[in-house]
Order: C-alpha cells, then structure tokens, then sequence
C-alpha cells in the first residue's frame, strides 16, 4: 500500500531580473509512489532539485517556489490527503510536524540559536498537543531522547554549546518526537564526519525500526543509499531518470547517467582513478532540448536530442526514462 | 568569561573615547584664532564704557581664570580636567555668574523627555512594521510602509520641524508654535499643566518619530529579511509551529538583536537630530541652551554643553551594550 503518491508533479522557482521573469525548473514533471513502511531513497548531483521536490512533496511552497501543476496525495489512515489542494496554510501546519516531519538540509544551523533545545521541543510538542501538564511533557521527552541514547542535560543547552553531530542527533530527536508517519530526510549526514554519519544512520534506522514510519532519504552519497534504503530514486535536471530496488539500481542499472554515477563510486581494492561524471549538470533555466542528459549522454542519437524520453517500466518495479531501453522493450 | 572578554574591553574603549572627545574639547577651541576673553573685553569697550588700563588689566586676569585660560597649555590642561572631575564647568557669561552646570541641569529633563520618548517610539513601532513586513511581504500595508519609509529617510531633521511647524502651528494652529509650556502656565503636578507639557512636545517628538521610524523599519526589514531564509525559520515552518510563534520567537527575536546594536551606534546621530528639533520649535531643552549659547558667544556653556554630551552619549551607548549579551546567548557564554 503506498502512503504517498505523486503524481506529474512541477514546481519552478520564478524570480524576476530587470523585467525579464526567470523559471527555474527544479521539479519538472515528477511522478513516484512510496509504500508504507519503506525507506525510499532519492539520489542525483547537486542541484537537480532534491530538495526542491521534498519542500513541495511537504507543502512547503512560499515564493519564489511555485506549485505548476501536479498531485500529492497522502494516505494516513486510509483517508487520503491532497496537500497541495488544502487552502489554508493553516491545515498544512495541523499536518506538519505530526504527520509529515522534515529533517531539512543544513541540519548544522536547523535550531534557534536564541532558544534553549529544550523550547525547541515545547515549540514542536505544544504546537500539535498542547502540553498541559510539564511532568508529562518531561516525561515523554525524556523516554524519548533516552531511546535515541541522548542525555537529558542537552536539553538546558543552547544550540552554539553543542558539536555538530550532537545537534544532528537533536534535530533528528526533535523531528521524530511526535511519532510522524512520514519522515522526509534531506541530506542528514552530509557535513559530517564518517564516524558521526555511520551513528546517524545508525540513529534514523532504529527510530524507523520503533515506530515504523515511513522514511524518504535525500542525499547524493550513493554508499548511504546503499545501506539503508528499499528503494531509490536517480534524478537528474528536475526528473527522475531511474526508480528501482536498490539491489537492482546497483547491479542492473538501465539510465546511462546511473551508469555514470556508479562508475565515479570507488570499490574496495580497486586503485585506480575513478572516472567522475563527465561535463557539468545542465543549467534548470535553460535545459536541453529533448532528453535533459542528451549533452552529456555517451550513447545519444538524434532522437535523444528532440523528444523526451517518458518514466516507463522496463521490470518488476524497475522505471527508466531512456530511448535505449524503449528500443529494447 | 563575559565580564573578561566583553566588559572589560568595552569599558577600556569606553573611557578611552571619554578621554579621547573630552581632550578634543580642550584643544579645539584654543585652535580657533578668537580669544574669547579679547572678545568679552572687546565687547565692554564697545559697548562705550570707560576703563582704565589696571581695570582692564585686572579683568583680564579674572576673565582668563574663569575661562581656564591661565598659564601654560599643559597646565590649563591639567585645570581642566581637575576642574572637571568636581562637575564644574564654570560660570555663563550671558547669564553670569550662574553655573553651566546649572543651566543644563535644568534643560536636561526637557531634551530627555524629547529623546527618550521619540526614541522609544520609533524603535519599537519601526521595529515591529519591519518585523510585519517581512513576515507578510505581499500585504498592503507592508508595500505602503516601505516606500514611505524610503521617502522619508533622506528628509533632514530641520526640514521635517519646520514642515510640520508650518503645518500644523501656522496653516492650521492646532499646536502651540515654540516653547516647553505656555506662558503664565502653572507649573505643578495637574492635568492642565500636564496636557499643556504634552501639547508643546507633540509636534517635536512627532517630527523625530515619523523621521526615525524609517530608519528603523529599513533596518528590521534588511535583517529579518534574511532570518526569514534561515534554516531554522525554515525548519519551524517545516514543523508545522503556529505562525505568530514563528514571527515573534523566531524571526523578530533573532533580528532584534542587531537592532539593538543599531540603537547604540546611532545614539549620537539621533541625540544630535533632536538638538535640531528642538532649536526649530525653541524647545527649552540642550539644543536650545546651545544655540543661545553660540549666538550670544558663551564659551564656557559651549564646551559645558559638549562635554556633557559626550559623556551622556557615550554613557548611554554603553550602557545599551552591557544589556546585549542579555539577548544573546552566544555572547553570554563564549
Ligand atoms: N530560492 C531559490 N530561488 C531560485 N532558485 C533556486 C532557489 N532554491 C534553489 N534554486 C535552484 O533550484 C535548483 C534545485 O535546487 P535544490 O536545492 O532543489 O537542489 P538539490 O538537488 O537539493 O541540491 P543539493 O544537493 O546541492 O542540495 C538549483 O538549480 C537551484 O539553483
Ligand atoms: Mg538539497
């Protein structure tokens, strides 16, 4: 069953220069569904619109990010839920926090720098529960920073006293609080050492193991996909290219760009040089004509150049925008 | 840690600015080509009155005492600041032989008043709209508040008194023209006099306060403008905190902070504008005092007042940032 499905879904960032409006087109036309319960990975170079997708998936949409077109339907309890149909912003918050939470990118300066951490969590907490009673509110925090094998003295810190690993560990804590059913992860071990991300992941999988939420995990580090995610998504200029079990991303991948992408990851073992994706992602102002990969693409023809390729399936669950496999089909 | 690493060093630039504009006090004038006490003895004679050389002579003595201009640079130097640390700033000429002390003792409460209420005023309403502004960018308001803030910031504070005088004391004489009080009026604790106090000062603390706000306002809205963008705003929305928790603990919280230190450092600036004001509408405060004073050629008044501004401002911009590290923990604990 999924619990969010996407579907055609546009949001451009519109900003005006002299007269002239420009459109960045960070999410052109993306459609995917998450089941329940999964881990759900989202993958692609920087600035291909990730986190884009995930602040419209979440209904965060304040200038100069616009909604285009498209659905986001999420299922909790069997009622569906369109989030960007919802008028008022005030339901959109009703939803946020509790239903959907958002460890965001920059997790590093996430906190109010002026707030204690523990204000940071009666914010959150009193925001959708209305704490009444302090020992109950203490209580629950404390049961739930001791799972996350946090200590309770963070809690009379601010944010500047603590390392970054420690804040990381906070924000996830703080986005977790309420129990979300599903939690959209942007980029959380970036900006971290090695030791500190492994604890992280660590981190995320237990707490999706304790109250079995579904996860969806942005970041461009493939070996992190790897370890943790059911599924992944490649996404390149504004489209996913390619969707598919992760398994079968890393030993079947059809999309030359996912090609690419796990050519640049080393092996163990392997010294030599590894090959980094050729050439540069396109601009999301101006993008090429026909497929967006086509410049960059070993294997285009004309056609590639002209038409753009659609999201079909080529296997059981396994997606791919590509001429080639079409041809194959 | 704080009282090491931030009193301290900011008492030290404290007094050192202290010294530093109270020397320059003393020296300036003594560049000037002017003496006074030539001038004052001038003065008499022109006036037509007959003196005889001693006369003269021994009031030359007795002018150079009082100005502080007896014996050598060094040892004037050494008078004065003597004379300073025991408060006296010698006597007024025009008002001989009362204190300069005393006369600004008594202007003070007025300039005060002017200031602290027009101060309050701006800070607070600018800040506030600039907080709006940010927080709900497309509103009307919001448009019309920033371009008449725009409008006005450019507007010296002479041109704004005497708008506003012409306006509303002379076209429409809703207000008095000039003074603290009216003539006759009874001095005491009573609601006439009270809102007599209250009708004379409207239109001077008007005048700073429309000037002023769009100082303010500008300011809030560069700096919440970009707290707006910052990733805990951000994730605040994300997590779905009520709005006017988000504006009030998040956003005017965080950019209140430099606005706080924008209200020291344009201390001087304002104390300065409110100077002018109240010379425009004669308000019988410091401003007054002083142009009285450099009309009628006061020297000892000229540099009583001076003086006493420095250490007011440089008081009073102290004080403001002892109170910082309140509002910022991160100050409080490094
Ligand atoms: N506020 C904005 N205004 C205009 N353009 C923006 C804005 N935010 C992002 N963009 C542009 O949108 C595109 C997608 O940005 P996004 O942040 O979604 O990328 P990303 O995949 O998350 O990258 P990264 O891995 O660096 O986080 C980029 O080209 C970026 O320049
Ligand atoms: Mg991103």
């Amino acid at each position: 069953m999924s619990i969010l499905e996407v579907k055609e879904l546009k949001a451009y960032y519109s900003t005006e220069k002299y007269g002239h409006i420009y459109r960045v087109r960070a999410v052109d036309g993306v459609s995917f569904q998450v089941h329940k319960n999964e881990i759900y990975g989202i993958a692609g170079e920087s600035g291909c619109g990730k986190s884009t997708l995930l602040k419209a998936v979440s209904g965060l949409i304040k200038p100069p990010l616009e909604i285009l077109e498209g659905e986001v339907a999420y299922n909790f309890d069997d009622k569906i839920l369109d989030i960007l149909a919802l008028k008022e912003d005030k339901q959109r918050r009703q939803v946020r926090g509790v239903r959907i939470s958002h460890i965001p990118q920059g997790s590093m300066s996430v906190l109010n720098p002026v707030r204690r951490i523990k204000k940071s969590f009666e914010d959150i907490v009193d925001a959708h529960q209305k704490i009444k009673d302090r020992t109950c509110f203490d209580k629950m925090v404390k049961t739930h920073l001791e799972a996350l094998g946090l200590d309770w003295s963070v809690m009379h810190a601010f944010p500047h006293q603590l390392s970054g690993g420690m804040r990381q560990r906070i924000t996830i804590a703080l986005a977790t609080i309420l129990k979300p059913d599903i939690i959209f992860a942007d980029e959380p071990t970036t900006a971290l050492d090695v030791i500190v991300q492994r604890g992280v992941v660590q981190l995320i999988k237990q707490i999706k193991k304790e109250q079995q939420n579904t996860l969806i995990m942005v970041t461009h580090d493939l070996a992190i996909h790897a370890n943790l995610c059911d599924r992944l998504a490649i996404m390149y200029a504004g489209k996913i290219v390619e969707e598919a079990d992760v398994d079968i991303i890393f030993n079947q991948p059809k999309h030359p760009y996912t090609l690419m992408l796990l050519k640049s990851l080393p092996t163990i073992g392997d010294k030599s040089i590894r090959a980094s994706a050729p050439g540069a992602p396109p601009s999301l102002i101006h993008v090429p004509s026909g497929c967006r990969f086509h410049p960059r693409c070993p294997e285009a023809t004309e056609r590639c150049r002209k038409e753009t390729p659609e999201l079909i399936q080529v296997g059981e669950g396994h997606r791919v925008a590509c001429f080639l496999e079409e041809g194959s089909k | 840690m704080v009282f090491k690493k931030y009193i301290i060093p900011r008492f030290i630039q404290y007094i050192t600015v202290l010294f530093i504009g109270i020397t320059l006090v003393f020296i300036i004038p003594r560049l000037l080509p002017s003496d006074p006490v030539e001038h004052q003895l001038n003065r008499m004679t022109a006036q037509g009155q007959y003196l005889d050389p001693a006369a003269v002579e021994e009031m030359r003595e007795t002018l150079q005492e009082l100005y502080g201009l007896k014996g050598g640079l060094f040892q004037q130097y050494i008078n004065y600041w003597k004379r300073l640390f025991i408060g006296n700033l010698g006597p007024s000429f025009t008002q001989f032989p009362t204190p300069v002390v005393e006369l600004i003792k008594i202007s003070l409460p007025w300039t005060l008043g002017l200031l602290l209420v027009s101060l309050m005023l701006s800070w607070v309403i600018g800040t506030m709209l600039g907080g709006i502004k940010v927080s709900f960018p497309n509103s009307i308001l919001a448009k019309i508040m920033e371009v008449l803030a725009m409008g006005m910031r450019p507007i010296p504070y002479y041109i704004m008194a005497l708008v506003l005088l012409i306006i509303f004391a002379f076209i429409f004489p809703v207000f008095p023209m000039a003074g603290g009080y009216s003539m006759g009026a009874k001095v005491g604790f009573n609601l006439r006099f009270i809102l007599d106090l209250f009708r004379h000062a409207f239109l001077p603390i008007m005048s700073m306060v429309v000037l002023e706000i769009g100082g303010w306002f500008l300011q809030m809205r560069n700096v919440a403008s970009n707290v707006v963008e910052e990733d805990y705003v951000v994730y605040a929305e994300a997590s779905g905190l009520p709005k006017l928790k988000i504006i009030f603990r998040y956003i005017m919280r965080n950019a209140i902070i430099p606005q706080i230190t924008g209200l020291a450092l344009n201390l001087g600036f304002i104390f300065g504008g409110a100077l002018i004001t109240e010379i425009v509408f004669s308000y019988p405060g410091i401003g007054t005092l002083l142009y009285s004073a450099i009309l009628a050629g006061d020297y000892n008044l000229i540099l009583g007042i001076n003086i006493f501004s420095i250490v007011g401002v440089s008081t009073a911009m102290l004080i403001i940032d002892l109170i910082y590290p309140l509002l910022d923990p991160r100050v409080r604990y490094q």
